[in-house]
């Protein structure tokens, strides 16, 4: 496949301006972290709806949740490990009343590289996805990324978006993502089905490559909807390949491969399950490619689980 | 802005009906905090009758920080209509709207979702900051424990808050000196509290919590044009108006046995014919 790389992370500010000139609901929630997530744009344009909380992300959440009961759409824009855990449970009250809140997680997984350990969310789609009410998206180009915020936009309740700060393979889909479904971007035959979310694009793709440069005709699988997740495509796909790699930059308990392991428990008979992810530890600095490398996020090791 | 209702006796013998609907309601669940709604019912029913208009769609909201309080507003909220007299009797039952903590899903009018502490005020603060940009004139209010001011977020809310001016935004402190283990200054010393919060850039009122005209005073001050948020510190008893739960800490969460209700009711009928006369 050809295509080139994009960091999605660069687009949240330009695309929450876009959509905040047509709707005048819409806030950005900010926890001094502007810079770096590109929201700054936003607080240029709109200040008055720009609401900076200083390095106070519990607060921060429970703010957004009350612009939202006044019928406001706030986006908390925050790195992963601060939406999704720092203010979790302020997050999970929003979600418990329903409200219309919305969360954009960025540095998600390893991308934030050399912060090392303490600053990779190898667990906000654990923590998110358990949450009742609360939908959870995974754009993997630019434009499931715009679409991912509409969707956001359109539906009246939390929902959490997972934007990749790393590189990702920006290839477009033609025809829209929907939340609810997934995507076989791929479809070269039943020799394995490699399934992953948005921000471990990079890898899935080049695997896919690979693998079919070695004679192994596969489905490459994109789940932009984590929650609520395509079951039938993914029973579907169970029945006919013969063996499905669940790939996700995140540990490899209760994300992407748990909430795949969950839907085929039910099955008595289905393609046998691998998992690419973190393998329950904590990682260390690096560059997030070699971050990625080390804890198990690469082609060598998707590719071993199918070969 | 119009006040709706600021007749001391009147407010008096509502506040007297509300503590008699909580003592109701947990001794039919047989569960509940009864010192800490008892202790912040008269500051709340003042808040209601003074300037929350349940009719209308754009008005004052109340987020009821210190949600294991919810009987207290379950009280108000029936005696408005919105809690029918009979539902009472269901609180923290199964298949009840009338949940241990106040929850908009099965009552909108409780106006937040609450229970887990320190986050009201920060709720407060996001309605707020859209009223203001709204131009909506109402106010919001958040009703934090003494306990609950203990929670980091109050710290980064009370920072929030001053930060934007808030001058729509009321924070009243329930301060009965008492939180699940005991004297609450025992556990995690909180003084010097008013200071502490002027310091905050908070215009800080300080009065008996349990005192009617003090009570209205404070809110009619809270109400006077200003360019920062208003706190009203609430020296309160802990399970007021009830002779065996006043000051006592056993009263912060339990239930009370028909004996125990009895006396509870009698002490209430006692204070609604010293009022009557």
């Amino acid at each position: 496949m050809n295509y080139e790389m994009i960091c999605l992370r660069d687009k949240i500010g330009e695309f929450l301006c876009e959509l905040a000139k047509e709707d005048d609901r819409i806030y950005v929630i900010d926890s001094d972290l502007a810079k770096s997530t590109k929201t700054l744009e936003f607080q240029k344009k709109y200040p008055e709806r720009f609401v900076e909380t200083g390095i106070a992300e519990a607060s921060a959440m429970s703010i957004a949740a009350g612009l939202a009961s006044e019928g406001q759409i706030p986006f908390y824009v925050n790195f992963a490990i601060f939406v999704a855990g720092t203010a979790w449970t302020q997050l999970r009250q929003a979600a418990y009343a329903n409200l219309n809140v919305k969360m954009i997680g960025t540095y998600s997984g390893m991308d934030n590289g050399k912060d090392g350990a303490s600053h990779h969310a190898n667990e906000d789609l654990a923590l998110v996805r358990s949450i009742p009410n609360v939908k959870v998206l995974v754009p993997s180009n630019v434009k499931e990324m715009k679409e991912a915020m509409k969707i956001a936009i359109a539906y009246n309740g939390p929902v959490y978006i997972r934007v990749a700060r790393d590189i990702v393979p920006n290839v477009e889909f033609k025809t829209d993502s929907k939340i609810g479904e997934a995507k076989i971007v791929e479809d070269c035959g039943n020799d394995f089905a490699i399934i992953y979310e948005g921000t471990s694009a990079k890898v899935a793709y080049e695997s896919f490559d690979k693998l079919k440069e070695k004679g192994y005709n596969g489905k490459l699988i994109n789940i932009f909807s984590v929650k609520p997740i395509d079951v039938n495509l993914i029973n579907m796909i169970s029945d006919t390949v013969k063996i499905i790699v669940t790939v996700e930059n995140h540990s490899v308990i209760g994300g992407l491969g748990g909430a795949i392991a969950e839907i085929l428990a039910k099955k008595s008979n289905h393609a046998p399950v691998a998992f690419v992810g973190v393998e329950d530890v904590f990682t260390e600095s690096g560059t997030p490619t070699e971050v990625k490398e080390k804890y198990g996020l690469s082609v060598d090791n998707i590719i071993k689980k199918i070969i | 802005m119009i006040l709706i209702m600021d007749d001391i006796k009147q407010l008096k013998i509502l506040a007297n009906e509300n503590r008699k609907k909580v003592i109701r309601m947990i001794h039919s669940a047989n569960a509940g905090h009864a010192g800490g709604a008892l202790s912040v019912i008269d500051i709340l029913t003042a808040i209601y009758e003074l300037d929350v208009d349940l009719n209308s769609e754009k008005r004052s909201k109340v987020v009821l920080s210190k949600g294991h309080a919810v009987a207290a507003q379950y009280a108000i909220l029936c005696s408005k209509g919105i809690i029918k007299e009979e539902e009472l009797d269901t609180f923290r039952k199964v298949n009840s709207r009338l949940q241990g903590h106040p929850s908009t899903i099965t009552i909108p009018e409780v106006d937040a979702t609450t229970g887990l502490l320190g986050q009201g005020l920060s709720v407060a603060v996001g309605i707020a900051l859209a009223k203001r940009n709204l131009k909506d004139k109402n106010h919001v209010y958040a009703i934090v424990g003494d306990g609950e001011m203990q929670e980091g977020q109050i710290w980064e809310s009370l920072l929030q808050a001053a930060h934007y001016k808030l001058n729509n935004l009321i924070l009243i402190i329930d301060y009965n000196k008492l939180s699940s283990y005991d004297n609450v200054n025992e556990s995690m010393n909180l003084e010097p509290l008013n200071e502490k919060i002027k310091a905050f850039n908070f215009h800080t009122i300080e009065i008996d919590g349990n005192n009617m005209a003090q009570i209205v005073d404070a809110l009619k001050e809270a109400y006077e044009p200003k360019d920062k948020p208003t706190a009203i510190i609430c020296n309160t008893i802990k399970g007021k108006g009830v002779s065996f739960m006043e000051n006592n800490p056993k009263w912060h969460s339990g239930g009370i046995s028909d004996e125990e209700y009895e006396i509870a009711k009698k002490d209430l009928e006692k204070i609604e014919e010293e009022l009557a006369k």
